[in-house]
């Protein structure tokens, strides 16, 4: 809302400066943005009625007019402009006028007649491009005053920011009460005089319905007739346009005044195209199309709110009025609006047709419930004065539904246990005095409080201790500490074990990312992640179609962070990410705490003569092994080849489910090498995702039991197994663990060979076993003995041979 | 016998000079001290000494083995000291070139500075409760007071997906989502995502971090004096010690409500330019927890009372890291990444 210090002033009267008032609404909840100081653009032009026209005698086209500058003397001046007329009131800038850059004005002698002046167009005087004629001023304009004063054009103007629930501050009025109650200085409220009583042959009857009370509680109306459409005079269009609103004629212009003046959104129908001069305030039911005023044709609902007549909808109400009832140049009959329209209807309304109007805007946030009438007598006075026109109807005021009487108690006491901080009686009184309320003492510490009715935002108590501590200034509330709540910080084991795994990748030399969740079908559909039969999410409104699903996985963002960095300089990429991913689950999306990495380029151990290794599937599988043994999961931890199909963006000979107790909870695999060419990738890109609930589960079960180190010692008996060079590794210690006794501690794999040394096809797997007793020291003979036992039991269950 | 040793001692002593290598060493101890060398071979044949005088052969035999084995250690040693001052220059390295290492990784910006946030909540005695990204309308903005076609939901242009769901606007939902399940005295605050419907630029990210802090306990034990408090508290250990006010301001959910302001760190107070010459900044939203918020979860605010505040992180972070550009924190470009810390909670 653009606020004109000088429209404020005619409301209050605060000498503060600009900047004071600024910080002071601002520390009240109005944040003023901006503070604007306008300068006019020139300087020595008065007010000047013209009282003679007369030819030039040397050229067809002048003019010799004389003009009266009241205390500034009378003055001949040479005048070009075809407009200018005796009786008309001009601005005229004297000898030593400054008109924008030009130099200061110099008596001049044009084809032999002096000139002591000069007449200004709009463009002269910096207003606009107008330069058809000089620039008419209102009849009231006083003569000799400077017309920069009296156009308001040495202004400040404040941008305010209106909160939603301040619709009473969408006004230049309701702003002035916040100044008046912030500086302690009287609200001078606009003077309202009765209307005029219709004279009898203009007449008219004005019928007003109101189908529809809930939707609209009270609907006012007026009648005037003689109008004269035209343009406003400059001091009226100056302050619409101060305020951001263009100007139209004189009744639109008078509408919009009141509306920025009183908060009141008003509109004009032409008087002559209601039928019947009848007002029809009624659901749209059936009615399915209407035609606003800027010519474009609505589909509406039947619950919208319409204004009609008898035969046919004039306005979407509160919305915007109709082509076929719109004000014209040659209207001279109008029927005034002033209505109460129920804020949530105008917003559906208002939100469905995609038409934010001015009016709409201050019905959606609650205007004064009782300001209608007010407000026509406002308007109908500016009309009289600018537009001609008399009134032809009595004041037609409708009010079905009254407004509920508020009453709020405000306890003072209560107000202290919320703010922390004791205010006297006399203070909350007089604060909210100050905004409008009727405010009565109930015994020591309790006050009767009626908010006033442009205030629909005041319910409760805790409305009003607002409405106290913030005119009061919330610098006045001290600082002190609560008593602490928990007596122990309690930690949060979600967020342990997920600070936990992350400590684990960085210390495995992975960097933290974070990637948008949104993401394209595309990418979706590339990196459909753990389970591919995962259904994505869609997004019913996103901000491109390129954002449109939220993401079923994070490998596919850690790609692109890959490609983007690759594109600046780097050669290596290792990093992380822990957030959510988004699948369907059924009728409902569902969310999903993953962790995922990738890995490209050198890992580990480069140094000058040192070659490093390359990030692959086995570097990246340490990374996620070492995690596993964090944790302390690697015993529950399976890696399964990927089936054909099932991670289709992995490398099909080089990608791995991963499995928690036999149920699949990630995968880990590199990227397919046609999916490396498309991102131009050369090394292999290695990547892992584990959906990391399944793991915070596990993190969050009670520690295994601790045992102290054994004091008997291990020893150590080796083996060699001959098997298909796809015979999966694990399979063979999973197998030897189960064929070994109870004194079989442990199977490691210490080599594996391929070579002229087996058979072509196949591959030597070769195992440490270690064997320990609790309670004595073994012998030879003894482990001798179980390890035959066991290799025996191996090799036949395997269908291997051994290696000598 | 008594020239034969005398020979014996004269040789070995002449073969072990300064400059006998280890070989030389090696040979004259085998010959003289071995067990068939020379000194072995005389006390063989000590019998074909007469008896008077084997005392003194004896004494002269074992004077020999002394000095022989005192000279062959000496010599040893020496040879050790040199061996192994040549080997330690063979294997002299450049120490100034780069070690091998696995690179640490970083921290993520975000993380690093809603980790510093938490850890003071925590200090200050909140728990951390973490909730959920999709929402509905009931904990996202019914429960909060946001009133269906209420204005106020303009404030927070909002994601909708499918089931109709939606994407949270703010972690404020943990206020309803904890109090569903946890009555007061409660001290909580929740980290979490939060979507908005901006596109990606300098100033906004269609997803951002927020922590959403409440504290609810009886009448009067939890004011609004305590939430000036606490984020006094806080903005002096996140920021360091600066000046901070309170200014009124509207959230639908808080009843008073009102925006912290904090001195521009660029100016401290002066005003500049970032921000446009008022000196303050905006940091966070606050107020007191408004009636509806905790009718909607079953507290009688004539029992209950409460205050809440959020924050944004990444708008924070911006402030605290002295960058401007909100991108930059979700274009995981490594040359911004690798300047943050690779320890957390903001171990420098
Ligand atoms: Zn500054």
């Amino acid at each position: 809302m653009k606020l004109p210090l000088s429209w404020l002033k005619d409301f209050v009267n605060v000498d503060a400066t600009a900047d004071e008032i600024a910080r002071r609404l601002s520390a009240a909840g109005l944040v003023v943005e901006n503070v604007e100081c306008l300068a006019p653009g020139f300087a020595g032009v008065f007010a000047a009625k013209v009282l003679q026209v007369e030819k030039h005698p040397n050229a067809d086209r002048l003019n010799l007019c004389e003009v009266d500058a009241g205390e500034k003397g009378k003055f001949k001046v040479v005048c070009g402009a075809p407009n200018v007329h005796a009786g008309m009131i001009a601005p005229l800038a004297l000898i030593g006028a400054r008109l924008g850059k030009e130099p200061p004005l110099e008596a001049a002698t044009i084809r032999g007649v002096q000139s002591e002046g000069m007449l200004c167009s709009e463009r002269e005087l910096g207003l606009s491009q107008d330069h058809q004629g000089i620039l008419a001023l209102s009849a009231a304009a006083p003569l000799g005053s400077d017309v920069a004063a009296y156009l308001h054009l040495d202004d400040t103007i404040f941008d305010v920011e209106i909160t939603p629930n301040r619709g009473d501050c969408l006004s230049i009025l309701g702003l002035a009460r916040e100044v008046s109650a912030l500086f302690s200085v009287k609200l001078r409220a606009p003077k309202l005089r009765a209307t005029h009583s219709p004279e009898s042959p203009d007449a008219a009857q004005v019928s007003v319905t109101i189908e529809a009370p809930d939707l609209c509680p009270r609907y006012a109306a007026l009648a005037m007739t003689r109008i004269k459409i035209g343009p406003s005079p400059a001091w009226l269009k100056r302050r619409l346009e101060l305020c951001g609103m263009r100007a139209l004629n004189n009744v639109v212009d008078a509408t919009n005044y009141v509306m920025l003046e009183l908060g009141q959104p008003l509109h004009a129908f032409d008087w002559t195209k209601i039928a019947g001069g009848k007002i029809i305030v009624r659901r749209a039911g059936d009615t399915r199309e209407f035609t606003t005023l800027d010519n474009v044709a609505r589909t509406l609902d039947a619950q919208d709110l319409l204004i009609a007549d008898a035969e046919k909808p004039l306005a979407i109400a509160g919305v915007m009025g109709g082509l076929n009832s719109e004000v014209s140049d040659s209207t001279d009959a109008i029927l005034l609006e002033s209505a109460y329209f129920e804020p949530m209807t105008i917003a559906r309304t208002a939100r469905r047709l995609g038409l934010r109007s001015e009016a709409s805007y201050r019905f959606e946030r609650g205007i004064d419930r009782a300001g209608q009438v007010a407000a026509l007598i406002r308007v109908a006075e500016l009309i009289r004065k600018i537009a001609g026109g008399r009134e032809s109807s009595i004041i037609a005021d409708f009010e079905p539904r009254k407004a509920e009487p508020r009453e709020i108690t405000l306890d003072l006491n209560a107000m202290e246990a919320l703010l922390g901080v004791a205010t006297p009686a006399a203070t909350a009184k007089s604060r909210l005095k100050a905004l409008g309320a009727q405010v009565t003492t109930r015994g020591k510490a309790m006050l009767a409080v009626v908010p006033p009715s442009f205030r629909p935002d005041l319910n409760e108590q805790a409305d009003l201790v607002e409405e106290v501590a913030r005119l009061s200034g919330l610098e006045d509330i001290p600082a002190s500490m609560p008593a602490r709540i928990a007596t122990l910080a309690v930690v949060n084991p979600e967020r342990e074990f997920i600070k936990g795994t992350r400590e684990v990748m960085l210390g495995c030399g992975l960097t933290e990312a974070a990637t948008l969740a949104f993401t394209a079908p595309g990418e979706n559909q590339r990196f459909p992640g753990i389970r591919s039969t995962l259904v994505p999410v869609k997004v019913t409104n996103p901000l491109s179609a390129e954002l449109g699903e939220l993401r079923l996985s994070l490998l596919a963002g850690l790609v692109a962070a890959l490609r983007f960095n690759l594109n600046r300089e780097a050669v290596s990429f290792h990093a992380f990410e822990i957030g959510k991913t988004f699948a369907m689950e059924g009728d409902l999306p569902h969310e999903e705490n993953r962790l995922a990495a990738i890995s490209y380029g050198t890992y580990a151990l480069a140094a000058i003569g040192e070659p490093g290794v390359k990030a692959g599937f086995f570097s990246l599988k340490g990374v996620l092994e070492s995690y596993l043994d964090a944790i302390g999961i690697s015993s529950r931890v399976s890696f399964r080849p990927v089936a054909e199909g099932e991670a289709p963006f992995l490398h099909p000979g080089r990608g791995a489910i991963v499995m928690l107790d036999g149920n699949a909870v990630g995968l880990i695999g590199e990227l397919h090498p046609a999916e490396a060419m498309r991102l131009d990738l050369n090394d292999p890109c290695a990547l892992y995702e584990l959906d990391l609930s399944k793991f915070i589960a596990y993190g969050l079960s009670p520690r295994k039991t601790i045992e102290a180190p054994p004091r008997f010692p291990a020893i150590r008996r080796d083996l060699a197994l001959v098997l298909d060079r796809n015979f999966p590794a694990d399979v063979v210690i999973r197998t030897i663990r189960e064929c070994g006794s109870s004194l079989l501690v442990s199977v490691e794999i210490f080599d594996v060979y391929e070579g002229n040394a087996v058979a072509a096809g196949m591959k030597s797997v070769a195992l440490a076993c270690r064997y320990r007793a609790k309670d004595r020291t073994l012998t030879d003979e003894e482990v001798n003995r179980v390890h035959a036992l066991l290799v025996e039991q191996a090799r036949r269950r395997l269908g291997a041979e051994l290696r000598q | 016998m008594k020239e034969q040793l005398e020979e014996i001692r004269r040789r070995a002593m002449s073969e072990l000079g300064d400059n006998a290598d280890e070989a030389q060493v090696d040979a004259v101890r085998v010959r003289v001290l071995g067990r068939s060398g020379e000194l072995t071979e005389i006390m063989r044949r000590m019998r074909e000494v007469p008896n008077e005088e084997r005392p003194a052969i004896g004494q002269l035999i074992n004077q020999i083995k002394r000095e022989v084995e005192a000279r062959v250690e000496e010599l040893s040693e020496k040879l050790k000291a040199a061996a192994l001052d040549k080997s330690l220059n063979e294997k002299r390295i450049d120490v100034t070139l780069p070690g091998m290492r696995i690179a640490r990784g970083r921290i993520h910006p975000i993380t690093d500075i809603m980790e510093q946030m938490l850890q003071i909540f925590e200090s200050l005695g909140f728990e951390v409760e973490m909730t959920q990204d999709i929402e509905d309308d009931f904990h996202n903005f019914e429960a909060l007071n946001f009133k269906e076609h209420h204005p106020a939901r303009d404030m927070q242009d909002t994601f909708y997906v499918e089931g109709g769901m939606l994407l949270r606007t703010h972690t404020s939902n943990g206020q309803i989502r904890v109090m569903e399940k946890r009555r007061p005295p409660l001290a909580i605050v929740c980290p979490g995502k939060c979507y908005r419907r901006d596109d990606l630029s300098v100033r906004a990210s269609p997803m951002f971090t927020q922590i959403e802090g409440f504290m609810v306990d009886k009448i009067g034990r939890v004011t609004m004096a305590h939430l000036k408090g606490v984020l006094t508290q806080f903005a002096q250990a996140f920021f360091g010690a600066t000046a901070i006010r309170f200014r009124a301001s509207y959230f639908p959910f808080t009843e008073p409500s009102a925006e912290l302001d904090m001195h521009c760190l660029l100016c401290d107070g002066a005003g500049c330019p970032v921000c446009k010459h008022s000196g303050w900044t905006e940091v966070l939203g606050c107020g007191m927890i408004h009636p509806n918020v905790l009718r909607a979860v079953g507290c009688d605010p004539a029992e209950y009372q409460g205050f809440a505040f959020g924050i944004g992180v990444e708008r924070t972070g911006l402030l605290k890291l002295g960058v401007d550009d909100m991108r930059l924190f979700f274009e995981n470009d490594l040359r911004f990444l690798a300047q943050f810390p690779a320890l957390s909670g903001g171990v420098r």
